[in-house]
């Protein structure tokens, strides 16, 4: 019996955040936020990503990838939503999962290397879609290729060389957001997406994006107890306050419950647990449900400069936000939970 | 990450399920029978089938040999709480004493006292009431005021103890108790182990909302316990105390967690025979909604017990984070109950408010009654062996480093 993380993946996980404190914080987190019309893809850490192989994660060998599973992939995906980093990492990764999965040996060869390599980028939509015009897909505008759910189910791959895309004005700029106009575009079938392959992606989806949640929750969290311990009002640290500790109490126990369940979905997709449907259902319902709680209340026990801009608070609110109604919302994997409840 | 049992732990499983599938008696998990009985009787019966599960060596399951345990894992002790809690075996009755005063007698006894006890506890010979909470004492310990008095090479006790978990089937009590006179607060306290079969000692059943008499109080009134008959030695009973109430720590929650979802196979069944909205309650979304809710805490409470059952294994002490545990399944087995109290509606409190006989599913619900008293029940878990709002003090203060 063993729960925790082996060293490889503890020395993964340190990798990753080692880099983004020495060279992608907050404040290069922000001049890509404040920065509303650029593409929100900063090269540099791109070619980084590259470099150490956090693309390469889930790529199998031949393929010039790391071969390792979605445990060994949410490492990252924990560290960079404790950084709010910015970048397609999540649809490049979810693409790439698509076109391992459920690609021919051909789609194969020709993206999954440039994609480990970080030589094209990827993205994904996965709502079946009512038009020919996709309108939020992650970093649509930057992306080399895309994942795109059809109405029968099954699953296309559409290279965007020539598609026409908009980027979309949002909140949350730790991402970007394009509409994509489908119409006159190759759709090129994924030959082995059957309905158990395409669950088998949504999956994944949901337990990465849950994976950003708790890495999102976990930091917004512990910026928040380190304000709370100088903060002084009335004439003591205002974290001396029952009020504030039962509080965060209930969030630390909330945010370590999403932690465990993220790490035990994850292990489900790569060993094929019997309960991983009801598993990674029960990892993004609680990640959603406890990211959104932990960045409400690091606005709030922040006070007034919680609701600042210039303040990281609203980085993390924003980004649980959009990912907590990404990958199925909470009434979705609720929905999903009962319905493995009542079977 | 691996979350399989070694190929010998699996095997006490199966020897533990034979052994309680071929000594249980059918009808013990039948409805209503333990209510059935008189609680004399009821628990009489528990006591000798506990005893004999130990000499089948099915107790003790991680402690060492030499104090009469099996000296299996802490794997093994994991498996031993689900499958007792699948087989709906009766509740332990000596919990106390095997969850707190033994392990406690291990590291502090005197050899006398470990030949003594120990073995007695695990063989049910004699049953050990804790002897803690006062009715000015509750979250706040340190505030007894059971006073010993040196009287020769006894001690003179009086006071109310309160609280006791099955007072009125105690042999014995240990007890923290005021042997310094006019000490204060966590100075001055003994951890003194009493015969509760003397004339000082008088136990009283407390009736619960819920109508069950599980705790009880205890008058103390020039009771006598020999000086030497104390762990720790005297004065020193706060620390002992801290010890003893340590070795709740690590526990994993794969019972508890096996008992909530047997009471929530229960609530399912209830719920696809209620009818609701011209169609099934089970069909209801704001339900299915709630329900959804409570089984994801659920399964993170299962998860969490992989955590705290590997953390163990590898010989780490998780402090102050069982408090995590706590609160996890306590309120989680609220959450369980409110929603069975909304699937209820009009007949929530309506005793048996099911016919007897299944569901469409095919599931048992004439347990329902049952079902009602744990969720009545359930209103005690914040409460007892430190408040929801303690465990919260303690996770805040502890854990995260905030500010006394």
């Amino acid at each position: 019996m063993d729960f925790g993380l082996t060293d490889e993946q503890r020395a993964l996980d340190a990798s990753v955040r080692n880099y983004l404190r020495d060279r992608f914080d907050l404040t290069a987190v922000r001049a890509v936020y404040d920065d509303g019309e650029g593409d929100g893809h900063p090269r540099e850490l791109w070619s980084s990503f590259a470099e150490y192989g956090w693309l390469a994660v889930t790529v199998p060998e031949e393929h010039d990838g790391l071969g390792l599973g979605i445990l060994d992939a949410q490492v990252v995906a924990r560290a960079l939503g404790a950084g709010a980093v910015p970048g397609p990492w999540l649809p490049t990764v979810l693409a790439t999962e698509a076109i391992r999965l459920a690609g021919s040996p051909e789609q194969q060869t020709a993206w999954l290397p440039k994609l480990a390599a970080g030589e094209a980028v990827g993205t994904v939509a996965l709502d079946p879609p009512s038009s020919g015009s996709l309108r939020r897909v992650e970093y649509g505008a930057v992306a080399d290729v895309l994942v795109v759910a059809d109405e029968n189910g099954g699953l296309g791959l559409v290279d965007l060389g020539s598609a026409k895309r908009r980027q979309v004005e949002q909140y949350d700029r730790t991402t970007r957001l394009a509409s994509v106009d489908l119409t006159g575009e190759t759709v090129e079938p994924l030959p082995g997406a059957t309905p158990d392959v395409v669950a088998d992606l949504l999956r994944r989806a949901a337990v990465l994006a849950a994976a950003d949640l708790v890495g999102v929750a976990r930091e917004a969290l512990t910026r928040t107890v380190a304000y709370d311990k100088e903060r002084v009002q009335f004439g003591k640290p205002v974290g001396s306050f029952q009020a504030l500790k039962h509080s965060m109490a209930d969030l630390h126990v909330g945010v370590t419950m999403a932690e465990h369940a993220v790490k035990y979905a994850a292990f489900a997709i790569d060993t094929q647990r019997p309960d991983v449907e009801l598993a990674a259902a029960v990892s993004k319902a609680k990640a959603s449900d406890v990211a959104k709680q932990t960045t409400a209340a690091m606005i709030q026990y922040h006070g007034g400069i919680g609701f600042t801009w210039e303040h990281a608070a609203h980085f993390y609110f924003k980004r649980a936000k959009r990912l907590a109604a990404s990958y199925g919302d909470l009434a979705q994997s609720r929905e999903r939970i009962a319905s493995l409840t009542f079977a | 990450m691996d979350l399989s049992f070694t190929p010998e732990e699996e095997e006490f499983r199966a020897e533990l399920r034979s052994y309680l599938e071929s000594t249980l008696p059918a009808e013990w998990s039948s409805p209503g029978y333990w209510d059935s009985l008189d609680r004399f009787e009821a628990f009489e019966k528990r006591r000798q089938w506990e005893a004999e599960k130990a000499k089948a060596g099915f107790a003790g399951i991680a402690w060492p040999k030499e104090w009469g345990g099996r000296g299996g894992t802490e794997g093994m002790k994991a498996i031993y709480d689900e499958e007792m809690t699948r087989a709906r075996a009766p509740r332990g009755a000596n919990q106390l004493g095997l969850t707190y005063l033994a392990p406690t007698v291990a590291v502090l006894g005197s050899e006398q006292q470990k030949r003594d006890i120990i073995g007695a506890i695990l063989r049910n010979e004699e049953i050990w009431c804790q002897g803690f909470s006062e009715p000015g004492a509750g979250s706040d310990l340190a505030a007894i005021r059971t006073s010993g008095v040196l009287d020769g090479d006894e001690y003179v006790v009086n006071g109310q103890k309160i609280w006791t978990t099955q007072a009125i089937h105690g042999d014995k009590l240990f007890a923290l108790i005021r042997t310094e006179p006019g000490s204060q607060r966590h100075q001055g306290l003994s951890l003194m182990l009493m015969d509760m079969h003397q004339p000082g000692v008088e136990a009283r059943p407390i009736t619960t909302m819920s109508g069950d008499q599980e705790f009880g109080e205890v008058f103390l009134t020039d009771a006598r316990v020999p000086a030497d008959a104390n762990l720790g030695g005297i004065g020193n009973g706060w620390q002992t105390a801290m010890l003893l109430l340590s070795f709740e720590r690590g526990a994993s929650a794969f019972g508890m967690y096996t008992a909530m979802r047997q009471q929530l196979a229960g609530i399912v069944a209830a719920a696809r025979a209620t009818s609701r909205n011209g169609g099934s309650a089970a069909d209801d979304p704001v339900l299915r909604q709630e329900l959804a809710a409570v089984v994801t805490e659920l399964e993170c409470l299962r998860y969490h017990s992989f955590h705290v059952l590997s953390e163990v294994e590898k010989g780490r002490d998780l402090g102050f984070e069982a408090s995590m545990t706590k609160l996890q399944w306590s309120e989680t087995m609220q959450d369980l109950f409110e929603v069975f109290d909304d699937l209820l509606g009009p007949n929530v409190t309506v005793r048996r408010p099911f016919g007897a006989g299944a569901d469409s599913s095919g599931a048992d619900i004439t347990d329902l009654a049952a079902l009602q008293n744990q969720g009545l029940y359930s209103r005690s878990v914040t409460i007892w062996g430190g408040s929801g709002q303690v465990q919260r003090n303690v996770v805040a203060e502890r854990v995260l480093g905030l500010p006394r």
